[in-house]
This record gives C-alpha cells, sequence and structure tokens, in this order.
C-alpha cells in the first residue's frame, strides 16, 4: 500500500487507481510462469492421481482398464503389507529425525566455537547431505557389504564382532542399517539450520546468565533452547515431512526387502508403479500418502503460528 | 564473532578444548570416511579389491576404473554424466528466471490471495514425489515424451520452483524498496527498475538459488527411472543404478562413477555454501 501512495505522490498527472491497477497486472502477469509451471508438474497431476486411484489401471493389462470407485482403496485396507509399511515409516522417521537431530545439534554447538579452521570444516562436515541419494545408497551398500565391506572388517578387527553380518540382506538388522545411513545423510541438515539458530540468539544473554551464576548447563537449557524452539519445531517438522515422503535411499539399498522388513509407504507406492505396474493401486496408495502429510502439515502450520505468535 | 572468555571456569575450559576437539574429529571422520573408503576402492586393481584379509590402501594405484565407467560401452558413463549436465543445466535456467519473476511478484505487490499463494508454494514442498510418478508417467507418454529431456526437465520444475520461489521471496524483501521507488522516480519502469536495480543487488541470492536447483535436480532419481527407458537418456542417478543391475556388482567402476558424480556437486556447493546456507534458513530464523 505504501508504495502506492509514494509513487503516486512522485506522479501526480496519473490518476492513482490506474497505476494501481496497473502494477496488479504486472505482478498477475510475472506469477504467469510459475503458476503454468505448477499446474501441468504438480495440481493436473495431482487430480490425475485422484482420478486414477478410481479406476483398474495396470500398465499391462490395458483391457482391463474401468472404473471400480473406491475398490483399489477397499484392497488398501485389507492390505497387511500397507499396513505393515506404516508401522515402518513410523520407525524409519523417529529413528532417522530423532538421531539426526542429537547429533546435528551436537555438530552445530561444536561449529558455533571460534577455531581456526571452521569456514573448511563446515563445508566438509555438510558434503554427505549434498550428493545424490543414489550415490549415498551406493557407498553404503559397499561399506555394509558382508564379504568385502569395511564395517564388519573393523568390527571384527576391534573384537566386537565374531561373523560377518549381512546387514542389509537380515530382516533384523536392515531397518537399523538403512535408517543409520539416512543419519549420516542428515546430520549436516539440522547441524546447518540450528546453527543458525545458534548464531541469532543474543550473546548478552549469555553474559547475564553467567553473571547470575548459571553454569554451563544451566545456560544450555534455560537460555539456549527456549530461544531456539521456533527453530527446532521448523527444522524438525520438514524434516519429518521430507523423511516420511523419501524413498530413493530404501529404493536403492534394499527395494524395502527382506521381506518387506524395511519397505515404507513411499517405496511400497514407489514398487507398485515402478516394478508392478499397477497404477490405479499405486495412485490410491499415494493419495493415502498425501492425506496424511496433509494432516501433519495443517498441524505443523498451526503449532508453528503459535511459536511465532509467542 | 565475539568470543566470551573471561573467566571460564573448567567445564567451560573442558567444553572449549578437549571436547571441542573430540567431537570435531570424531564429526568430521564419520563425515568424511565412506568419501575416503570409496575413493581408495576406486584406485585399487581387481585383486586388491577383493582380497582377503581386507587391503586398506592401494598398493598400485590404478585409475583403470574411471577409465572403464566412462568409456563403457554398456553402462556408458560419459554419456550419463552429459544427459544429467543438460537437464540439470536447463532445469537450471528456466527455474531460475521462473522463480525471479514470481518472487518478485510476491515481495513487491500486495495482491488478493498472495498469502495463500505463499502457502501453496510451501505445502507443495511436502507433497511426496512418488505421488506424481503415475500421472505424471501418463502425461509424459500422452504427449509422446517418455525418453526425452524435456520430460525430465518439466519434472523437475514439480520441486525446484516452489522451494526457489520461496527462497527468492526472501531475497527480494530483503531488497529495501526504497531503492526501487526512487528508481522509478527518475523514469524507470516497474520492468527496469526490476532489471538495474533489484536483479544486481540480489545476484548472490539468484546465483544461490540457481545453484541450489541444479543440485537437487542431479540427485533426482525416481522421475529419472520413471520417465526414460533407453539406457543412452539415463541421467547420473539412473546410470548408477542401471549400472548395479548391469554388472553383477562392479565395484569398481561403480565407486570410480560415484566419485565422479559426487565431484561437481561438492564443487558448486563449496563456491556457494554461504549464500545457500543463508536462503535455506531465512525462512526459519526470526530476526
Amino acid at each position: 500500500m505504501s508504495t502506492v501512495a509514494l509513487t503516486g505522490g512522485g506522479r501526480r498527472a496519473r490518476p492513482l487507481l490506474s497505476l494501481r491497477t496497473r502494477k496488479l497486472l504486472t505482478g498477475y502477469a510475472y506469477l504467469v510462469p510459475a503458476a503454468v509451471c505448477l499446474l501441468a508438474t504438480v495440481a493436473v497431476p495431482i487430480g490425475k492421481a485422484i482420478q486414477l486411484s478410481l479406476y483398474n489401471d495396470v500398465l499391462y493389462k490395458p483391457q482391463d482398464y474401468h472404473f471400480v470407485g473406491l475398490a483399489n482403496y477397499l484392497r488398501l485396507a485389507g492390505d497387511p503389507v500397507f499396513w505393515l509399511t506404516l508401522w515402518n515409516s513410523f520407525i524409519w522417521v523417529f529413528g532417522s529425525v530423532v538421531l539426526q537431530f542429537v547429533v546435528g545439534f551436537a555438530t552445530a554447538l561444536l561449529l558455533h566455537q571460534a577455531f581456526r579452521g571452521r569456514a573448511v570444516i563446515r563445508t566438509v562436515m555438510l558434503l554427505p547431505w549434498i550428493i545424490p541419494g543414489v550415490v549415498v545408497g551406493l557407498i553404503w551398500e559397499w561399506l555394509y557389504q558382508p564379504n568385502y565391506g569395511v564395517i564388519n572388517d573393523l568390527l571384527i578387527n576391534a573384537g566386537w564382532l565374531h561373523d560377518r553380518v549381512a546387514w542389509l540382506s537380515n530382516p533384523d538388522l536392515a531397518m537399523a542399517a538403512v535408517i543409520f545411513t539416512n543419519v549420516w545423510r542428515g546430520i549436516p541438515f539440522f547441524a546447518i539450520m540450528l546453527l543458525a539458530g545458534l548464531q541469532a540468539v543474543p550473546g548478552e544473554l549469555y553474559e547475564a546468565a553467567r553473571i547470575d551464576g548459571a553454569g554451563v548447563l544451566d545456560r544450555f537449557w534455560h537460555v539456549t533452547l527456549p530461544l531456539m524452539r521456533p527453530i527446532i519445531v521448523v527444522a524438525t517438522a520438514t524434516r519429518i515431512i521430507w523423511t516420511f515422503n523419501y524413498a530413493d535411499l530404501i529404493f536403492v539399498m534394499t527395494s524395502g526387502g527382506p521381506a518387506n522388513a524395511t519397505q515404507i509407504t513411499s517405496t511400497y507406492t514407489l514398487l507398485q508403479a515402478y516394478s508392478n505396474l499397477d497404477f490405479g493401486y499405486a495412485a490410491a496408495l499415494s493419495v493415502v500418502l498425501l492425506l496424511i502429510m496433509l494432516a501433519f502439515t495443517a498441524a505443523y502450520l498451526r503449532v508453528t503460528k503459535g511459536v511465532e505468535e509467542a | 564473532m565475539r568470543r566470551r572468555r573471561r573467566s571460564a571456569s573448567l567445564s567451560e575450559r573442558l567444553l572449549g578444548g578437549p571436547v571441542l576437539w573430540i567431537g570435531l574429529v570424531g564429526l568430521t571422520a564419520f563425515a568424511l570416511g565412506p568419501f575416503v573408503w570409496m575413493l581408495l576402492t576406486s584406485l585399487k586393481n581387481r585383486q586388491e579389491l577383493y582380497a582377503t584379509p581386507l587391503q586398506y590402501l592401494p598398493r598400485h594405484v590404478t585409475f583403470e576404473n574411471y577409465v572403464d565407467a566412462w568409456t563403457s560401452p554398456i553402462t556408458p558413463f560419459s554419456r550419463f554424466f552429459l544427459n544429467s549436465l543438460w537437464v540439470c543445466s536447463v532445469t537450471m535456467i528456466a527455474t531460475t528466471v521462473v522463480s525471479v519473476l514470481a518472487g518478485y511478484a510476491i515481495a513487491r505487490f500486495r495482491f488478493a490471495g498472495r498469502d495463500t499463494l505463499l502457502l501453496i508454494f510451501l505445502a507443495t514442498q511436502m507433497f511426496p514425489s512418488v505421488l506424481l510418478i503415475a500421472p505424471l508417467l501418463t502425461q509424459w507418454r500422452a504427449l509422446g515424451l517418455i525418453d526425452t529431456y524435456q520430460a525430465l526437465i518439466y519434472s523437475n520444475f514439480s520441486f525446484t520452483v516452489p522451494f526457489t520461489v520461496w527462497m527468492m521471496v526472501g531475497y527480494f524483501s530483503s531488497i529495501p524498496r526504497e531503492l526501487e521507488e526512487s528508481a522509478m522516480i527518475d523514469g524507470c519502469s516497474q520492468f527496469g527498475s526490476l532489471c538495474r536495480v533489484v536483479l544486481p543487488l540480489a545476484a548472490p541470492g539468484i546465483a544461490a538459488t540457481a545453484i541450489f536447483a541444479f543440485v537437487v535436480s542431479w540427485s533426482e532419481l525416481l522421475f529419472a527411472i520413471s520417465f526414460t527407458t533407453q539406457t543412452n537418456m539415463r541421467t547420473l542417478s539412473a546410470g548408477l543404478l542401471y549400472m548395479v543391475g548391469q554388472y553383477e556388482v562392479q565395484w569398481g567402476p561403480l565407486s570410480a562413477g560415484v566419485i565422479m558424480s559426487t565431484i561437481p556437486v561438492a564443487v558448486l556447493f563449496t563456491f556457494l555454501q554461504r549464500h545457500l546456507i543463508h536462503g535455506l534458513t531465512a525462512g526459519a530464523v526470526k530476526g
């Protein structure tokens, strides 16, 4: 509003309203390319996904293509693997995010200190986060490799293991192994976000707390944590959503196996579409995924709003 | 950075000294170790790679794995690399143009539905990409775009644009309006003031946005494996996965491929990390 008033003051010859309308039209014009991109690659496909979920659409059986109503959703409700994947998704998200947060916070606290070579160390520590998911998956597949993997070798040399372990093909260990890989990858995200939060805490507050006799731990609990609450909420929520949706790593490392031990809902959806070519069922699964995410996002927006206003 | 090191207590000296250094060494080793192991692997010949007991350092450093991966006729890594380079560059340029315009509009014009629009851009980032695979595949098939660069580039917009618009809004909002207003009073048009005043000031942010779009496209896997069927059209991510399926996992060339895929994004990121980090955290940290 103030822009209009100011520029309007500069050019008194033109009527205020037309300038304003013109500005509005320019604004809308600038938005057109982005709107077209998102319509064509997000909005229309989501509509299409909802439509697909109501059809029997298996790519290699085009003659069976017909409207089935909610049959795909009923099949989903009765599919024990689907319910297993929901539980696996919970473990995957919970395990990944908690560990990433704890180690990421520790990293942020260390990087917040002033020491020589800090810029270099910071760049190095961020590396796992920016490389492609396939690359992360392959690197760790090689580290976990039963016979030639360095992890088995180190653990046996250290005396912590007696026999070689097939980390990714043992149903009891596979989930822990992929979560550990995901933690390795995600630590830098929390480190960056929380470091930014730490740097925004005014130094005077620590000084004041110190003068009042607060120790290191007291200052952490009563100064650092409360002030960082907004960024902690934002970072954690973003990470939960992202991890829940993320399929690449598990797809590359185990494809959800062995025996669905690492099958999360997003990889299950991917397999239905990519391997089974069952688009109707995949679409129904993805619509359910979307609904879960929307519910979570709505709750998250409500919480962050509360945090910002506080 | 101001340091506050007067009259440090014992616990503070411990935290600042040994704990700091042990933590840093440990975390750096953890972050870098897997890369180092992959690099060592890629420099070993076949005997050394599959030696029992494990041989940690290559005795005869060889680059044959790199040559093999790069020139292999079955899994042409050089072709994958060029495919990725092209797809990511076009995605980057198009995304940047689109998000500069949209970001500027959202940051500068107060129109109805502005907040809703921002919310839509935010929410779009939270959609699972597996949701888009079946419908986009149907869409690209109908348009005859399977096995084309266009299909990959357009699909990339679905995740680059929402985020880069969000980043650009942040950068443009931090540029004082008065600068543009005085340019406009001096006779610049709205578009003229965008080009002559705002863009130069926002250049670091725009560069960071562009790099971001490049790096996330470089990592993209699911669209690449779904919308291409020919080996020649695979991008790096899809190609690496294809190498796993082709060879009975030949870790020599594969590790070379992994290292070669990492280098470009690592270099880009090192140059621009400061701006990127600023952009990523700007929305999350309040003043």
